[in-house]
């Protein structure tokens, strides 16, 4: 039994795709321009990464594993996950992924930790922003990405902007979440002190939340990874190209390949973040246990 | 479960058969799946093809989602889908011959009558606008012109997704037409993002130049202006389609062919539906109109298929025997 049809919805589906139009036609330089320094970051970032020498990112990457753990077995295994993607010659396309992710996750760090900052302390803006958060972690990304490309013109602007948008929603909940599990005892220790909103916010709350943050962080950086191949059906080149490439032509080693490429690098930054984090909460851990 | 799957399917089949005056019989009690294609002529085609053969020859029928290549390998290497309404061999063509030949496919006969196209375009305002711009060999003067975002100091040419054969054609032409150091290729990454890229120049009036095919409702919606490209050669065209191609030559695009494919099965088992599909053919301008409808209606390939068939009656009843349009008629209402 078919749902009965009250209204005929072709013209409201005519006046949203007019009035696109419209947007494009009379407001797509201003958004090009606004969108600006997101192309400029990504541009450098990724400019910087091929121009610097292989070895030297291999070697950044191993430290940084080395720096968060201190000890040898993350490492190595950092060390033959980028060496698998230079053999297969997927050096170049995993760079450009790399730089991808990377200002996906800045930028959703520079939108969420603030904003989950803000709802830490207003239960009226939680409940507002909670549901657009749903919506934004739910809502196909097909849906958004193609007037998306309509507006910022095809390739990575786009592309950046849909991860950001599938990107930010765990950090910003987990921000959020971690300044309101700071013990209220150490709270109250700051306000008899005489610690101002301010100070209390940056010197206690943020500091005890930094474990949490950081976990959010590491599914930021996991969440744009996964979007890896969308955005590469909107122009954004690198890893996710070669596999719509290798969908597209029926290689199915080409595809199978930069997918193990994929999750190479997400080897590598999920355990780079999660020790970090690690780190963080034992030395938070400890800290508490002084006191 | 699959006994269940049995006796649902044998209800349903005596239900149908109690139900409906066969008009003429399918041959076949194999599900005949139909590939419905993203872009919108061949979906249309599809629901078309959908509704004739099950209300009109009793068939069972599937549609299954598809593209070309993917679809044209399954069809070769399975069976299945068994039927592709609209089907571009040029797109893949070396699996489409070797499918011939081995008897897995047949050629039921071309899909589109007349007035098929594919090419280099530009919008039509930036050619008013430019006079000087009207083949390939003058786009390294215009580079500026089409400047890349990415990469200022060159041209961007808006290539095919990954994956279609107009992506290996539109790199093997960079080399032949020495575009390699003016601009840049760029893949849109999917058809949705090609045709976002083309709308988005188009809407703001601004310099593309970018790879089409018609008929489309893209062709329809916005004015393009094909650039001129040197004459037709077949060898060199063949060349021009092999990724491993060792010195592409100049040359125009083929005129492309669009083809009712099907299994080979289908015409084996159910000789009525063969006959059938074999006299399906539609113009340029009927595809057209059919487009048109469906993009002034917002109207999606089973509202166009379903208007096609209440409004064109005078082309599809030339295509069955006069029962079966009467069985199809009265399905409508």
């Amino acid at each position: 039994m078919m749902f009965p049809e009250f209204f005929d919805t072709t013209p409201l589906r005519r006046a949203i795709d007019s009035g696109l139009d419209w947007v494009i036609a009379n407001w797509g330089a201003g958004f090009e321009a606004a969108a600006w320094p997101l192309q400029w970051t990504l541009n450098t970032i990724e400019r910087g990464l091929l121009a610097t020498p292989w070895w030297v990112v291999i070697g950044v990457l191993v430290g940084l594993a080395f720096a968060a753990t201190r000890k040898i077995g993350l490492p190595l295994v950092v060390l033959v996950a980028l060496l698998f993607l230079g053999f297969l010659d997927l050096w170049e396309d995993s760079i450009k992924t790399m730089a991808l992710m990377l200002t996906a996750t800045l930028g959703a760090i520079g939108i969420s930790v603030p904003l989950g900052v803000v709802m830490s302390g207003s239960p009226a803006f939680r409940r507002v922003v909670t549901p657009v958060l749903d919506l934004m972690q739910t809502l196909p990304s097909f849906v958004y990405l193609i007037p998306a490309v309509m507006i910022f013109g095809p390739g990575k602007v786009p592309a950046v902007l849909a991860t950001i948008v599938y990107a930010a929603p765990p950090l910003m909940r987990l921000t959020d979440l971690g300044i309101r599990l700071v013990d209220p005892d150490v709270l109250e220790a700051g306000w008899s002190f005489g610690m101002t909103r301010t100070q209390r916010l940056i010197k206690i709350q943020v500091p005890l939340a930094l474990p949490t943050i950081f976990a959010g962080i590491n599914q930021t950086t996991m969440m744009s990874l996964s979007m890896v191949v969308i955005a590469s059906m909107i122009g954004a080149g690198g890893l996710g190209y070669q596999v719509l490439q290798g969908i597209g032509r029926l290689e199915v080693s080409r595809g199978l390949l930069a997918g193990l490429g994929i999750v190479a690098l997400a080897i590598v930054f999920d355990r780079i973040t999660q020790a970090f984090g690690r780190r963080l909460q034992k030395r938070i851990g400890v800290a508490e246990a002084r006191h | 479960m699959k006994l269940y799957l049995k006796l649902a399917v044998a209800i349903l089949a005596a239900a149908a058969l109690a139900g409906t005056a066969q008009a003429a019989e399918c041959g076949t009690d194999r599900n005949i799946d139909i590939a419905e294609m993203g872009w919108p002529s061949a979906a249309a085609l599809a629901r078309i093809h959908a509704t004739i053969l099950e209300q009109g020859y009793g068939c069972t029928v599937e549609l299954v989602p598809g593209d070309t290549v993917p679809t044209l390998a399954a069809m070769v290497s399975k069976g299945a889908p068994a039927l592709a309404p609209e089907l571009w061999p040029n797109a893949s063509k070396q699996a489409w011959e070797k499918g011939l030949v081995e008897g897995a496919v047949v050629d039921l006969g071309p899909a589109i009558a007349e007035g098929l196209v594919q090419g280099w375009y530009i919008p039509t305002y930036v050619a008013e606008a430019n006079p000087e711009l009207r083949s390939v060999e003058d786009l390294p003067r215009f580079a500026e012109l089409f400047a890349d975002p990415d990469d200022p100091g060159k041209g961007r040419f808006v290539s095919c997704p990954p994956g279609w054969a107009c992506e290996i054609m539109d790199a093997n032409f960079f080399k032949a037409y020495g575009l390699d150091r003016t601009f840049n290729l760029f893949s849109p990454g999917s058809a949705g993002a090609l045709d976002a890229t083309i709308a988005q120049a188009f809407l703001r009036k601004e310099p593309i130049v970018f790879y089409y095919w018609g008929p489309t409702a893209m062709m329809g919606r916005f004015d393009m202006t094909r650039l001129e490209m040197a004459p037709f050669d077949e060898e060199k065209f063949a060349c021009i389609g092999d990724p491993a191609c060792p010195n592409p030559e100049k040359t125009d695009f083929v005129v492309p062919d669009a083809v009712k494919a099907a299994a080979s099965w289908l015409p084996q088992e159910a000789p009525a539906v063969a006959e059938y599909l074999g006299k399906v053919s539609l113009t340029n301008a009927e595809i057209g109109r059919m487009l048109v409808w469906g993009e002034e209606n917002k109207a999606d390939a089973e509202a166009v298929a379903d208007n096609f068939l209440r409004t064109e009656a005078a082309i599809w009843t030339k295509w069955v025997p006069a029962e079966v349009a009467e069985a199809i008629k009265a399905s409508l209402n």
